[in-house]
């Protein structure tokens, strides 16, 4: 059986073990400890210049991205254009008046409807009118160009993650 | 030992100087946003870092009912000098002049501005200049900046400091063609340009697409997806380039034969309404749209055939005939006995040619156009009935076809206070009522469709984001039961055929009406002015086509039988052909033999 006072004296020499083994942590050569803090220095500062490069490569990347996207938005306006006007040039040359011109300087003249020949085509509805564009139920066109995680910066993407996170730890609102 | 504790201290020193290098840039970076030149250099980047730039879509398209092209837009260019730039005035001067054949002093003078960055940097010196003739500026300048790099011998010619920006103007690459229905686009008005007249009135909204100002980010790490304005809607037009063209100039020959005054045609397909062709005189080229008030003196309709009401006469007649017949007031073959004059509300009302046709039915009466046998006709539907089928054939009340300014005449009905009972008799052969040629196809369509009335419309179908969105013939009402139609239209096609009438068309049977309205000249009617028409579809047993006719004034013949006729059976012979309607006995062979 052990009394409280010896309980407590014995409490007392444990501490004052450990404390010895701290202190004789601390008791390596001064160099080391310099070496070691020149060391973390180093290391954070090559961080810094990776991070640092990798942010310029991307915006680099990322600006030019931009003037290429704006040089082609230039050229699409260009060509849409140049469409426009290629369509209008044609129309004018196969206007009606010049078609009209046209076949009778090769020789052609309206026939009449005595001298037409008419044949019969089983299932043929006759002469469509005319289809430009796909008909309505198909969203393609609605559809943005660029996807949203091409615009979306790293902190949005950060906090967005840590807000999935949170809500499938925490059940969602 | 004391070696590393020397360099250690040099470390430190040079630390101490790199930190004082970063805090001396720290300093400054702080000093600069706190001082007064702050403010400036913000504005500086808030003007370079963005442009506020105006997005206008392209004006949609139109077309005819096979794709070709009616109107469109074309690439031309704005001319302009940055002052800041300009190192020869004389030479650009000089340059205008020959190219564009500019006034030389007037370009030097705005060329010479000064340069005033608050105020004057650019001046627009021409604009709407097509492309060939900025080539040859262009050729022009580059062969000036070999010469004379840069400008910088003000001894030589330059042309530093023109620029041409391109943009998009209305064209209209068949002219005037179907220019009455097409309307016109003030394209010269960049900011304000809208349609009128026509469908680039009625669709301009649609057409025009949207015009917005965005901003725009100039620094590319900002640049975002850059905002587009989608090109406005294109429309298809039911209208068939080459019937427009055929119906046009059979117009155009006719209102010339005849000396009349103006004139309109209409072919309609009776089963859908849809409008094959529509022509009136006179025709603007929209690509020249400020002569309209040269072409167009007060009083003309842009488009006779929707803006213009008038007295139809007796084509009139077809839908009191129609009217009676349904209602069971008389059949085709009920006698009727002209004496030349009716007496109705205490007025007499004589025939045309104040004659009396003794024993005639029905046919006759239709045939010979009599106007007592009409109003006795009418007497005989009674005024209640025969204003309900006018409602129901909707007399007095807009067609709605998708043109814009679409003219309406109300119809006076029993009970208004400018209803007298002699108009019973007077409406029921087609005086003191007023119409347009559209209402008037509209109604004679339900004789030629089986009773049911269709709308007429002329869009075919829009084309918008991508997506053709066609429309849906409307059928507004079924005035007449389909045998009545049926009697009525054998009862026309009959009295053509008896009256060996100038309508009439080799190979294919037709039936129809002529009219002669008197035109009131201050409140008195003048029987040496008219205006003559025919209404008149086929082929009979299968209507694929209905027309309408009008000749303002004639001089030649006043009466509708002589002028308006020939121009009914002209365009008919023409469009069997366009339309490729075989003649009658081949179309029935043909179908039996299938």
């Amino acid at each position: 059986m052990t009394t409280s006072t010896e309980r407590s004296t014995n409490n007392r020499r444990q501490r004052r073990k450990v404390n010895i083994k701290w202190a004789q942590a601390f008791k390596q050569a001064p160099w080391r400890g310099q070496i070691q803090s020149a060391g973390l220095f180093l290391l954070g500062l090559v961080v810094v210049i990776v991070v640092a490069s990798i942010y310029l490569s991307i915006s680099g990347r990322a600006a030019s991205a931009g003037l290429g996207a704006y040089r082609m938005n230039v050229e699409r306006q260009t060509l849409e254009r140049q469409i426009a006007d290629r369509k209008a040039r044609i129309a004018i040359l196969t206007s009606v008046t010049v078609m009209e011109q046209r076949a009778k300087d090769m020789g052609f003249e309206r026939i009449s409807s005595t001298d037409a020949v008419y044949v019969m085509v089983p299932g043929y509805p006759g002469k469509q009118a005319v289809v430009l564009a796909a008909p309505p139920g198909i969203n393609e066109s609605n559809r943005s160009l660029v996807l949203p995680i091409y615009r979306q910066s790293i902190w949005d993407w950060l906090f967005q993650g840590i807000n999935r996170l949170s809500e499938s730890v925490g059940g969602g609102a | 030992m004391m070696s590393f504790f020397l360099s250690l201290n040099r470390i430190k020193i040079l630390g101490f100087f790199l930190s004082l290098f970063i805090a001396v840039i720290g300093f400054q970076m702080i000093r600069i946003q706190l001082s007064t030149h702050a403010e400036t250099l913000d504005s500086w980047a808030s003007n370079y870092g963005t442009e506020v730039r105006t997005i206008q879509s392209e004006r949609g398209y139109i077309y005819d009912r096979w794709g070709h092209l009616l109107a469109g837009n074309k690439e031309v260019y704005e001319l302009g000098v940055e002052l800041q730039y300009v190192r020869n005035p004389v030479a650009i001067a000089t340059a205008m002049a020959s190219i564009f054949g500019s006034d030389y002093n007037t370009v030097l003078a705005n060329v010479s501005m000064p340069y005033d960055s608050t105020g004057s940097v650019y001046v627009t010196l021409q604009d709407f200049i097509p492309v060939d003739q900025i080539d040859k500026l262009d050729a022009l300048k580059q062969q000036y900046e070999e010469a004379n790099p840069y400008g910088e011998n003000p001894e030589l010619p330059s042309l530093r400091g023109l620029v041409w920006t391109p943009h998009l103007q209305r064209i209209y690459p068949e002219g005037t063609l179907a220019s009455n229905i097409l309307g016109f686009y003030t394209y010269y008005d960049r900011d304000k340009g809208k349609g009128y007249f026509g469908v680039e009135e009625k669709y301009d909204n649609l057409l025009a697409g949207i015009k917005q100002k965005v901003v725009i980010p100039l620094d590319p790490y900002e640049m975002q997806e850059i905002p587009t304005a989608p090109a406005g809607a294109s429309l298809v037009l039911t209208i068939d380039r080459e019937i427009q063209r055929t119906i046009e100039k059979i117009l155009d020959k006719a209102v010339k034969h005849n000396s009349a005054k103006n004139g309109t045609i209409i072919v309609m397909n009776p089963k859908t309404g849809e409008i094959i062709a529509m022509a009136s005189t006179p025709r603007l080229d929209p690509n020249t749209y400020w002569d309209y008030e040269k072409l167009f003196p007060a009083g003309t309709s842009y488009n006779m055939a929707v803006s213009q009401v008038y007295e139809p006469g007796s084509v009139f007649k077809v839908l009191t005939m129609a009217s009676a017949l349904d209602a069971g007031a008389v059949k085709w073959d009920t006698p009727f006995t002209d004496t030349g004059v009716i007496e109705v509300g205490g007025w007499p009302i004589y025939n045309w040619d104040r004659g009396a046709w003794g024993n005639q039915n029905m046919i006759g009466c239709m045939q010979h156009s009599l106007n007592v046998c009409l109003s006795w006709v009418a007497l005989q539907l009674g005024p209640e009935k025969f204003y309900e089928y006018m409602e129901s054939f909707g007399i007095g009340h807009r067609t709605n076809i998708d043109m814009a300014n679409e003219e309406v005449y109300p119809l006076s009905e029993p009970g208004d206070p400018m209803w007298y009972s002699i108009n019973l008799a007077t409406n029921s052969f087609g005086q003191g009522v007023a119409v347009t040629p559209v209402q008037m196809i509209m109604a004679a369509s339900a004789i030629a469709n089986d009773g049911k009335m269709m709308a007429p419309h002329i869009l075919h179908s829009y084309i918008q984001n991508g997506q053709q969105y066609e429309t849906n013939p409307q059928v507004v009402g079924a005035p007449i039961s389909k045998e009545t139609s049926d009697i009525l239209t054998e009862m026309l096609a009959i009295s053509l055929e008896q009256e060996a009438s100038d309508a009439l068309v080799e190979g294919y049977r037709v039936a129809g009406k002529t009219g002669t309205a008197e035109i009131a000249v201050n409140g008195q009617y003048s029987s040496g002015r008219t205006n003559a028409s025919f209404v008149g579809w086929g082929p009979v047993d299968d209507p694929q086509f209905i027309v309408y006719v009008w000749l303002e004034q004639p001089k030649s013949s006043i009466w509708g039988s002589v002028v308006a006729a020939p121009v009914f059976r002209d365009v008919v012979k023409q469009i069997v052909v366009l339309m490729n309607i075989p003649p009658d006995d081949l179309r029935k062979s043909l179908v039996a033999g299938q």
